[in-house]
Order: structure tokens, then sequence, then C-alpha cells
């Protein structure tokens, strides 16, 4: 548990300036990169630090969506759980599934595939609709893919699940979703910088204004949106070959949502280290709390949620950095209001149909 | 905007609230982390050292608690009555290393390798369910530790050919084994089934199919339905019109209900009715009084099976004991979890050491009559030498009828 403090400890040095933050970040990379060199590291530390990669590169792919286009997306693990399924369809050879026998590197590509792909369909349709209401649909869409993956039987070994080969090299996979991570982290770092990270942001706070100023926002939009599903489903594939099992209730678990939602809220939406900084805080406050507190774990988990919410509504970051936002600004507030009144402008007749 | 950030507020709470109930606390203390059951080891040579994680929390928090209960059994009896493991000339004492893996995959996964690397446990006992067993036994494998467990059931674990996963209980695939061998003593010709498309259900009704044809009895149909189904009159009706002997049916303690009540209304009268969840509760039959009278269930073990053993004695001696420490009856899952104990103990004695590959080959030899019936593992590590029990409702009472070494009173067939 120490040996992970310093990485939230150095990414908070990202208060001061652009620089520092900069040669913090660079610090913790490289001690998170030495770490398991030096020895005494047990698998259990790397595959801890592994899973809290898992959910930090998550929730810096549902802040593409969520805070940086102002999609506030409440189904955003059902890419993770296809792109989990996708990978472990062409692995298994398990007599009650479809025993292709891919290896592991093109079956984990593909899965993260598949994942993007779905999310542009999918997207292309649930982004029609604005605010609470796209949250919902997204809901929806988590909930259905979970009943067709169990029902799919054929394909997917219905409610028996899929058992992949127990490969468990803990270090490649930790290097693996570590470098991930880093390019996710920069990737995000730079898209704030270009033009269509620009976009996004217009989208998120006038979607009309950024249509009408001529940029193609539906286009944007499912781009991000995609890119964000085939991360995610990529997080996903590693995970179901770590675990070596996926069932629909393993693969596809409503926590991986609402922890990307809270981690990402608790750093700050719409921010480059909001999502890395809050996720890995709440990866640990959780181990506290369910260390010191147990039956109340869920409780403790629950009112620090409210307590973001109403009192750094724009999370850790947004403190000192102000061009990050916030949940009500999303979708209790701003998206709420442009959902009812502008909707038929912006969304043509899906909008008037919600 | 202060409407919206209420509304926010208010779903919020909900949710929280909702979480909370959603959580079962166990009743007992809760335990902390990592702990162990508090035992004086100083009197033994040494200790034997196991790690299990267990759903303290979640959705298997009750079956977590029956399960850690039989474990802690298991540990209370070779401390306090047995006098410690023998190993050579020693006497080692037995502690468990216990986590909590909150019903989640994730989380049990990581709590195995947490056992296995910093708590450097010797053994590791099996968590509850076949889906954190599934997950959990390939890290064992990988780090060649052995895991015995008796509350993870699901077929395809045992797919894998993992060389130190071994189950004390029967498998979901043999789950009706012993039932349909009776009613095939009895002449049954034709049956269908019914069960719910999630693992453990399907398991059950694919090896259903398998036995019934096996015994040459033919099966008219197959009927799939998904989870949390609220009526079954249409599967009923069709099933009614086929006219089987034997009707089987496999899903949630609720579908039982629904089953049972479904083929009174709507006049399907099978001369058997076996139905994988709810027989055996006590609570079915207080429920559904005389519709139930004469329907079969399996179970994994009843203290009333006529079972015994060096260690613990006799089922109904082990019930009583686990009685006295816990103050309530043990329900199957506690006496599963103490088996799986029982074995990994006999294993190391037979083996002399903890060496995990002196004791995989000591589990492999193991030839062994328990209360909870005889236990050898095959090459998949699967328990086959104990059979599953079979119980009717006659009279109201939950009676033992088959396989006959473990039966109280005889199969009533064609049922009232």
């Amino acid at each position: 548990m120490s040996r992970a403090a310093p990485g939230t400890g150095a990414v908070a040095g990202r208060w001061p300036a652009g620089r520092a933050v900069g040669v913090g970040a660079l610090i913790v990379l490289v001690v998170l990169a030495v770490l398991p060199l030096l020895g005494g590291t047990s698998n259990a530390t790397l595959l801890t630090l592994t899973l809290m990669l898992t959910s930090i590169g998550v929730a810096i792919n549902w802040n593409l969506t969520g805070g940086f286009t102002g999609y506030v997306d409440f189904g955003h693990a059902v890419w993770f759980g296809i792109g989990a399924y996708a990978t472990a369809i062409l692995i298994s050879l398990q007599s009650n599934g479809p025993q292709v026998g891919w290896p592991p590197v093109p079956a984990i590509l593909v899965g993260a595939l598949v994942a993007g792909f779905l999310a542009a369909i999918i997207g292309r349709a649930t982004m029609r609709l604005k605010g609470p209401y796209f949250s919902i649909a997204m809901l929806g869409t988590f909930v259905a893919v979970r009943e067709i993956v169990r029902v799919w039987s054929p394909l997917t070994g219905g409610g028996v699940g899929l058992t992949l080969p127990p490969y468990l090299n803990r270090a490649l996979f930790y290097y693996v979703e570590l470098a991930l991570v880093t390019v996710l982290v920069v990737g995000t770092w730079w898209l704030r910088r270009t033009r269509f990270g620009a976009a996004l942001v217009a989208i998120r706070e006038d979607e009309v204004g950024a249509e009408t100023r001529g940029i193609d926002t539906t286009r944007l939009k499912t781009a991000v949106f995609s890119f964000a599903g085939l991360s995610t489903g990529l997080f996903g594939a590693l995970w179901a070959y770590q675990n070596t099992f996926v069932d629909p209730d393993i693969a596809f678990v409503e926590v991986r949502t609402i922890d990307a939602v809270m981690g990402t809220m608790l750093g700050g939406l719409g921010t480059v280290a909001g999502p890395v900084l809050g996720a890995a805080a709440l990866y640990w406050v959780r181990e506290l709390l369910w260390t010191h507190l147990l039956d109340a774990h869920l409780l403790a988990q629950g009112v620090l949620l409210i307590v973001i919410v109403l009192f750094v509504p724009r999370g850790l970051v947004g403190l000192v950095d102000r061009r990050g936002t916030s949940l009500f600004e999303l979708w209790g507030w701003k998206g709420w209001s442009r959902g009812l009144r502008q909707g038929p402008v912006a969304g043509g007749e899906a909008e008037a149909a919600s | 905007m202060r409407r919206s950030v209420r509304a926010f507020v208010l779903v919020s709470v909900l949710a929280t609230a909702a979480a909370a109930c959603g959580e079962s606390p166990a009743e007992d203390a809760a335990p902390a982390e990592g702990d162990a059951a508090p035992v004086d080891l100083s009197a033994f040579d040494g200790a034997v050292r196991i790690g299990a994680a267990l759903s303290e929390t979640g959705k298997f928090a009750v079956e977590g608690r029956d399960s850690r209960q039989g474990y802690d059994t298991w540990v209370r009896w070779v401390n306090e009555e047995y006098g410690g493991i023998r190993i050579g000339e020693g006497r080692y004492g037995a502690e468990i290393v216990y986590y909590d893996d909150e019903s989640d995959a994730d989380t049990a996964a990581n709590l195995i390798q947490r056992l296995i690397d910093e708590d450097q446990v010797d053994f590791l006992l099996g968590p509850y369910s076949s889906g954190l067993t599934t997950g959990t036994s390939a890290i064992a494998e990988a780090n060649n530790v052995i895991m015995v467990e008796g509350n993870g059931t699901s077929d395809t674990m045992f797919e894998r050919g993992f060389q130190n996963l071994f189950l004390v209980a029967t498998v979901a695939s043999d789950y009706t084994k012993s039932a349909v061998e009776a009613l095939a003593a009895r002449g049954v010709r034709t049956a269908v089934i019914a069960h719910e498309d999630t693992t453990f259900p399907t398991s059950v009704a694919e090896g259903a199919r398998r036995h019934l044809e096996a015994n040459g009895i033919e099966v008219l149909a197959i009927e799939k339905y998904p989870k949390d189904i609220q009526d079954v009159s249409a599967i009923m009706t069709k099933f009614r019109n086929l006219g089987p002997d034997v009707f089987l049916g496999g899903g949630h303690y609720n579908d039982a209900v629904l089953f049972v009540n479904a083929a009174d209304e709507l006049g399907f009268e099978p001369d058997a009715m076996l139905i994988t969840v709810g027989p055996s509760n006590p609570r079915l039959v207080e429920q559904l009084d005389d519709d139930v009278e004469g329907v079969l269930g399996p179970t994994q073990w009843e203290a009333t099976m006529a079972y015994e053993g060096h260690w613990f004695g006799s089922a109904a001696d082990y019930a009583a004991y686990y009685q006295r420490l816990w103050g309530e009856p043990p329900v199957y899952q506690a006496a599963s979890a103490t088996a799986s104990a029982l074995a990994l103990h006999l294993a190391i004695e037979a083996a002399g050491s903890t060496d995990t590959d002196a004791v995989r080959q000591a589990l492999r030899a193991l030839r062994a009559d328990t209360f909870y019936g005889p236990i050898a593992f095959d090459e998949r590590g699967v328990n086959t030498a104990k059979p599953m029990g079979t119980i009717q409702v006659q009279d109201g009472e939950i009676l033992v009828v088959a396989p006959d070494a473990a039966a109280v009173a005889a199969l009533v067939y064609p049922r009232g």
C-alpha cells in the first residue's frame, strides 16, 4: 500500500504550474516503472497496482466523453465487459464455448476492436440524446448487453461463463497497463491542446453554438466515444486474461462505471490529471474503508460521493484549475436545460421524441 | 439549479441506502482484515497455516458466513479435540487466515494473491461460489498452492486440467445422479427438464440429461427460462401435454414455488417431481404444505444421512458439535467447508509433511469415510466417491431416500 503513496503524492504536485506538474508526473512514472525491479515487490502488490491502473485507465476513458465532451455515460463498463468477453470467446477452449483457440495477443487486440466498433454503432444512436436521457440510455445499454451475453450461450457460454488458460505473469500485465495509462495521460494532455480537444469542450459548453460554428459535432463525439470504448475494451480484454474467467455477472459490473464516475468527479471532471488522481485516491480510500469499516464501507462511500458533489463539485484539480467542469454543470444544470429547451434544434427528431 | 442539486443529493442518498440494505451484514462480530481464528498454538510443535478468502459482505455474505463457520468448526475441533495435526512425531496446530472478498472477483483474486505472497500460507481453502472459485483457483494453480474446496461445484472448473484444485462436494452435473438412478430402478420411461439459464442450473440440467439417457429414460423436452422468472405456466402447459413420468426443474428457491403451484393449477401430475433448489429447505414445506408432498430434491449433505467417520463421528454427531459451537444447525455449505478442511488435514497426515507435492499425492490417494460421506478424488480433483443425496418430502418431513448408503426412508413412487 505504502508503495503507491508516491503515486498519488507526486501527482498532487501538479498544483503549482505546468512544468512542475510535468516533472512530478515523470518522477511518479519512473518510480512506478522501477518498482518491480527493486525486488521485494510481491505479485500481490503488482496485482493491486495493476487493478488500480485498470480503474485509472477506465476513469480516463470515461472522462473523455463525460468530462471533455459533456456526455455523462452511466454504462461505460459495458465496453469493459465486451472487450473481456470478445477476448475470452477468442481464446477459450472450454467445451460449452465456440472453442476458437486464438493466441492471446491478437485475441486481446481484436477484443478491444470489437468494443470500439460496437461503441461506434451504439454511440451514434445514443449520442443523439442529451443530458440525463443519454445517461439513462447508456445504463440501459449496459444492462441489455449483459442479458444478451447471458442468453447467447452458443457464443458466450451463457450463464456458465468461459474459462481461459491460467497464464499469470503479474509483472508483464503491470507494465502493459502502466504503459497504456501513460499513453492515455499523455494523449489527453495533448488532446487538450489540439483543435479537436477544443471542439470537444465546445460541444460540452454549447453544442448548438459549436454546430453553428461549423463543428461536425456528431462525428467528433462519436469518434471520441468510440475511442473511449475501444480503450476501455482493451483494459477489459487484459482483465479477462488476468482473471482467467468471465461470466456475465463478473465481466459486467455496475461498480466499474460508478468507480470511473466517482474517481473522475473526485479528481476533477474535464481535466487531464483529474481521473488519474481521483481514481487512484478512490482506490486507496476504498481499501482503507473496507479494512476499517467493513459493514459500513458502502455507506461511507456514498457519503463521500455526496460530499464531493456538494462541496468540491469541480474535484481536487478543479480547486486550482478552472478549466474543468462539474456534474451539475453538465447534467443537473446546463445539460438538463439544454436538453429540454434547445433539444429540438440540436438533436432533431430524436431529441423531440425523447 | 437548486432543485436539480437537491434531486441529485436525494438520488445519491437513496442509492447509498439501497446499497447499504442490499448488503446483508454478518450477524456475528465482523472479523477484522486477515484475522486468524483465535487459537492458542503455543502448546503445539508448530502450526499449519491455511488461507481463505470468504464473502463477509456482498451478495454471498450469508453463504460466506456459513462456510467460515464450517472451516472454523474444523479448526476448533482439530486444535481442541483432536490434539493437532499429526505430522511425523509432532503435533501441529491449525490456523486459518481469513479475508473478506466482498463477493467480488477482483477483490478475491487480490486477496488470494496476498495470502500466497504475503501471508505465505501453506494451503488454501476455497471461497464461496463457482465464479469466485474459478478465478482464484487459477491463481493457486499458477503459484503451485493446493486449494481444497466444497462450495464451487461448476463442472467447467475441472475441465482445465488443474493439479492443485480439489472438490469434496459433488460436482453440479452429478446433482441428479442418485435420484435418476433410483427412479430408473422404479421403471421411469420419460422425463422433461426446465432450468434457469445461469451457471449452476445449466450444469445441473446438462448433467441430468446425460444421467437420464444413460439410464434409458427418454428426455421429451428441455426448456430454458431466464433468471427471476415470474410465471412458468407456459412451460408447465407444454409439459402437461407431453405427459412425462418425471419432471425435473432447477433454478432458485422461488422457482420451486412456481413449479409446484403451476403444476397444481394446470393439472400437470407427473409421477415424480425432482426440483434442484428448494425441497431440502423446510421453509418450502411450510409454505406449500400438501402440494409439495412427494417432491424430490438433491442435497449435498443432511444431518440425518447415515454417514459416519473416524473424525467428528457420524453426520448427526457433527451436527451436534456444530450446534454447540455456533448455536444453529449446520447447513450443507458449512458441512462442505468442514469436509474440505478435513480432507486437507488427512492428506497432510498421510503425507507426513506440508510439502505441496507430497500433500497433492496424498490427496490423490486419499480414501476416507467421513461424516460428510466417502471422500476419494478422481484425476480431475473431483470427489466422485460421494454420491449426491436425494430427499423426498414425506408426510411433511424431509427424508433422505437415495442413495442407499445414506437413505433413511424408502422412495415413494409414484408420488401421492
